[in-house]
Parts: structure tokens; C-alpha cells; sequence
């Protein structure tokens, strides 16, 4: 019964949070963009505008429910729900901290640690495309088309890379469970280096972080939305939560892969050559973990931010030919060389 | 019978029929997305979790996509699939192959029935390092006939795609 309880109080945990950093995220891209381009972006709404968010919210709440009357009523309703779905229960096998000691009793705080747990974010990561398709095929409309035939290329040509440089990660790790591979990264790698699989992995962090912008559909990939060729792509038609539900699932999506690079390459709650546990009491370490963890993970998603409005979009030829002839071939070098590394070492 | 195996046969079966009699190409793919989801909670039902992900990962992830992606190039969202096969010869060769099937699963189903005979699960069932174990010890040939097969296929596609090498 008591395992329960803290089963659903994590369960409801995760949830709110991600819900809340994806809020705060729409305020920090807007913001950022305008903080890059020398304006000053919302700031009307509460403090800093951080009230924004929430305005745009009730707005979208509010708004005017149009279904095309040329669409297909069922796939277009579908479409956001379906593309919401997965990236809500992709959190779920990804640790947010260490553990929590109450009372004796020991709180792993990560909401299911199972043995298959990183194959599960890569098959929730690939069901997101069904939501663009959805969208696309429903709206009837060209430019919707094209932006769900782009994203189902997209996810083919870098599923293989994604899956190839975790693969790696695998390898050097044994296992698959992120919790276990989270707790092997403390202490130091060749006595001076933290060790982060950054350091095992340097090839394998870049294919992974190039391959996660491609699944996220953050630019320089954003081509199933690219709005100056093909209007907005997928959501064209789209409005009122609907279109709200588009946009919030890619910050969930971000949120996701930016705990996964932290939780794979960067040390996931551990601090460089400081080890919390043992002058931190347990409760004051559960919390001090979860914080380390949270800003390694704001970093990264802040530079998917400082990325989508550094770089400019790549050109839809562009990103097929990087996908097949520079990442695969690099990701299955990666994955040879890690090979050889470990057969020569173990 | 459990319940658990009978909602999610219902989803599969009603999915493959909805794949196979739907007039529209797009839902008819997501039909087959059903029974590939239906099948991967199957999978998680009889202990196998890793079959499970993959089966979600590799079929519905990547050959569904690549299915969608082929209608989406190829049709449009007004186009309705017409009625079957005219061709006799075509449908009889469907009809023997498809009870050649049915034929193959039953004495398959038939073999396995007689297998099984404890419900107990050894030690770390389902355990990717298990299968990996197993895949590369004790089933290495079959594993290797496999690659070569698909190996086979490869450069069989490659020589279809490309008029001169």
C-alpha cells in the first residue's frame, strides 16, 4: 500500500513538473529569441512577463475550436492527442535525482527503473511521428502533406544514428537500465576526468546531441515546419489548444532528451569530484541530487534554445545527405571503435 | 483465459481487420499500429519486455514509418483504396498461401501447447543479457543464417535501385 502511495505521488510529481518546465520553456524561447536579437520580448504579464505562459494558455484555452471542413474529422482530432501522448510518458523511465531517505525508508526517485528503460524512450520517441502524420494526412491541405511526409523521412534517416550511438553507450555501460548507468558515473575516469560518459563517448555525445535536435524537430531540423517554405508545415491548419498541444509536446520532447543527455554523458546527479552523499544527511542529499540533476538539464535546454536562434535551418536535401552519409557511417564507426575499446580493455 | 490477454487479442485482431478492410490508406497503416501495440503488450504480458520495445521500436517505429512515408509520397488524402484483386490468379495464390499459413500456426501453436508445463519463469527471464546469451551461444547459427540473409536482401536492394554498379 505504501509503495503505492509514493508510486502515484512520483507518477503525479513528474507529471507537474514536466508540465511546468515545458510552461516555463515557451517563456524562456521567447525571451531568449528576444534577449539574441536586441528586443525586449513579453514582459508585460507579472514579473520579467513570466506571466506569459499562462496568458497564452487561457488564450488557447478560449480560442475557437476549428475543425477544416474539408479534413478528416477523426485523424485531425487525433493528431495532437497522439503526439502529446508519448512525449508525456517518455519522463517516466529517466531518474530526476538520486534517492530520498524518509523515515528509514528509501525513495529511488525515478518513477519505474526497468531493465529495458532506454529502449522505451527510443520507441516512445519514434511514436511522436504518428501525431505529425496524423496532422498532416487530416488537415488535407498541401503544406500539411509535405510537413508529414518530411517528418516521417526525417525520423528514418535519424532513428538509425540515434539508436547506433546509444547503442554505444550501451556497450561501455552493460546495461540498460538509466538509473544503473547513472550510478556508475561517479568518481573520477583516467584520475583527472569526471566520470561522465562524455568522456568515454566524446563521438557518441555528438552524434546523439545532432540526432536529438533531428527527433525533437528543433531547428536547423525543423523542415516538417519549415515556415518559410511550407506555411507551418504539420499544425497549418491547426488552432486553439489543439495547436497548443503541438507546441507544448516538442518542450516535453525537449525536456526528455535533455535529461537523457545528462543522465547518459554528463553525470546525471553527480557533481564533478565531489561526492554529495557523504556529507549531506539523506533527505538534504535526495534534494540537493535532484537539483544538480535539474541544472545540468536546464543547461541543455537553454541550448536548444541558443541553437534554434543561432543556426539557420538546413535545406531539406541537406538534411537527408547529413543523416545517410555523414551520420550513419560515423555513428557505426563509433559503435566499432567502442567495440574494440572494450574487447581490448575488459 | 485472462483479461489481460483476451482486450488485447480483440485489439490486435480487430486492428488487422480494420487494416484489411479500410478504404482510406492512412487509418488502415494506424490499424496496423494497433496490432503491433496490441502485440507488444502482449509480449510485456508473457514476460518478454525486450521483445516488447522492439516490437514498438523496430516495426512500428521504422517499418510503419516507412509505410506511411510510401502512402504519403504516393497518395492523396481524397484517394480511396478501390475494391480487390481482379486478378483470379492473384487470389487463388492468396487463398493457398494464406491457408498454408493458418496450417503452418496451428501445428505451430500445437508444438508449443505441448511445451509448455510449468508456469514457473527461470531466474531473469527476459533479461536483455539473457537473450544476448542466448542468441550468441546457443542459437549462433541461426542468428548468422539470419545476417546473411538480410545481407542477401541488402545487396539485392541496392542492385534493384541502381541500374549500374
Amino acid at each position: 500500500m505504501d509503495n503505492w502511495v509514493i508510486a502515484l505521488i512520483k507518477v503525479v510529481f513528474i507529471w507537474t513538473w514536466t508540465l511546468l518546465i515545458a510552461t516555463l520553456m515557451t517563456w524562456v524561447e521567447r525571451r531568449g529569441s528576444a534577449m539574441m536579437q536586441d528586443r525586449l520580448g513579453p514582459n508585460r504579464a507579472g514579473p520579467f512577463g513570466l506571466f506569459q505562459p499562462l496568458a497564452d494558455g487561457i488564450k488557447l484555452f478560449t480560442k475557437e475550436d476549428i475543425i477544416p471542413e474539408k479534413a478528416h474529422k477523426i485523424l485531425f482530432s487525433l493528431g495532437p492527442i497522439l503526439f502529446a501522448l508519448p512525449a508525456f510518458s517518455a519522463y517516466a523511465v529517466i531518474p530526476f535525482g538520486d534517492k530520498l531517505i524518509v523515515n528509514g525508508k528509501e525513495i529511488i526517485l525515478q518513477v519505474a527503473d526497468v531493465n529495458v528503460g532506454f529502449l522505451y524512450v527510443v520507441a516512445l520517441g519514434a511514436m511522436a511521428v504518428y501525431g505529425i502524420v496524423l496532422g498532416g494526412w487530416g488537415s488535407n491541405n498541401k503544406y500539411s502533406i509535405l510537413g508529414g511526409l518530411r517528418s516521417t523521412a526525417q525520423l528514418i534517416s535519424y532513428e538509425v544514428p540515434f539508436g547506433l550511438s546509444l547503442l554505444a553507450v550501451v556497450l561501455v555501460y552493460g546495461t540498460f537500465s538509466l538509473r544503473e548507468i547513472s550510478l556508475v558515473q561517479q568518481g573520477t575516469f583516467l584520475g583527472f576526468l569526471p566520470n561522465w560518459g562524455i568522456f568515454k563517448q566524446p563521438l557518441g555525445f555528438i552524434l546523439f546531441i545532432v540526432t536529438a535536435y533531428a527527433e525533437a524537430n528543433r531547428v536547423p531540423f525543423d523542415l516538417p515546419e519549415a515556415e518559410s517554405e511550407i506555411v507551418a508545415g504539420y499544425h497549418t491548419e491547426y488552432g486553439s489548444m489543439r495547436l497548443g498541444l503541438y507546441l507544448f509536446g516538442e518542450y516535453v520532447n525537449m525536456y526528455t532528451l535533455a535529461a537523457l543527455m545528462v543522465t547518459l554523458y554528463f553525470g546525471a546527479w553527480h557533481l564533478p569530484y565531489i561526492d554529495m552523499s557523504k556529507f549531506l544527511g539523506p533527505v538534504s542529499y535526495g534534494i540537493a541530487s535532484f537539483l544538480v540533476f535539474f541544472l545540468k538539464t536546464a543547461f541543455f535546454l537553454w541550448l536548444f534554445v541558443w541553437v534554434r536562434w543561432t543556426v539557420p535551418r538546413f535545406r531539406y536535401d541537406q538534411v537527408m545527405g547529413l543523416g545517410w552519409k555523414a551520420l550513419i557511417p560515423l555513428a557505426l564507426v563509433n559503435l566499432f571503435i567502442t567495440a574494440l575499446c572494450i574487447q581490448l580493455t575488459v | 483465459m485472462d483479461i489481460y490477454f483476451i482486450i488485447f487479442a480483440i485489439m490486435a485482431l480487430g486492428g488487422a481487420l480494420f487494416t484489411i478492410t479500410a478504404k482510406d490508406a492512412l487509418p488502415s497503416a494506424l490499424g496496423l499500429l494497433t496490432v503491433f501495440i496490441a502485440l507488444s503488450a502482449l509480449y510485456l504480458h508473457l514476460h518478454a519486455p525486450l521483445i516488447a520495445i522492439f516490437q514498438v521500436t523496430i516495426y512500428a517505429g521504422a517499418i510503419l514509418v516507412l509505410v506511411v512515408f510510401v502512402i504519403m509520397l504516393l497518395m492523396t488524402p481524397d484517394e480511396k483504396l478501390e475494391a480487390a484483386q481482379k486478378n483470379m490468379a492473384y487470389r487463388i495464390m492468396g487463398a493457398v498461401l494464406g491457408a498454408y499459413l493458418t496450417a503452418l500456426t496451428v501445428v505451430g501453436v500445437k508444438g508449443i501447447s505441448e511445451l509448455i508445463s510449468a508456469n514457473e519463469l527461470p531466474e531473469g527471464f527476459g533479461h536483455p543479457g539473457l537473450l544476448g546469451d542466448l542468441f550468441f551461444k546457443k542459437y549462433l547459427l541461426h542468428f548468422e543464417m539470419a545476417s546473411v540473409l538480410l545481407l542477401v536482401a541488402l545487396i539485392a536492394g541496392i542492385y534493384l535501385a541502381k541500374k549500374r554498379i
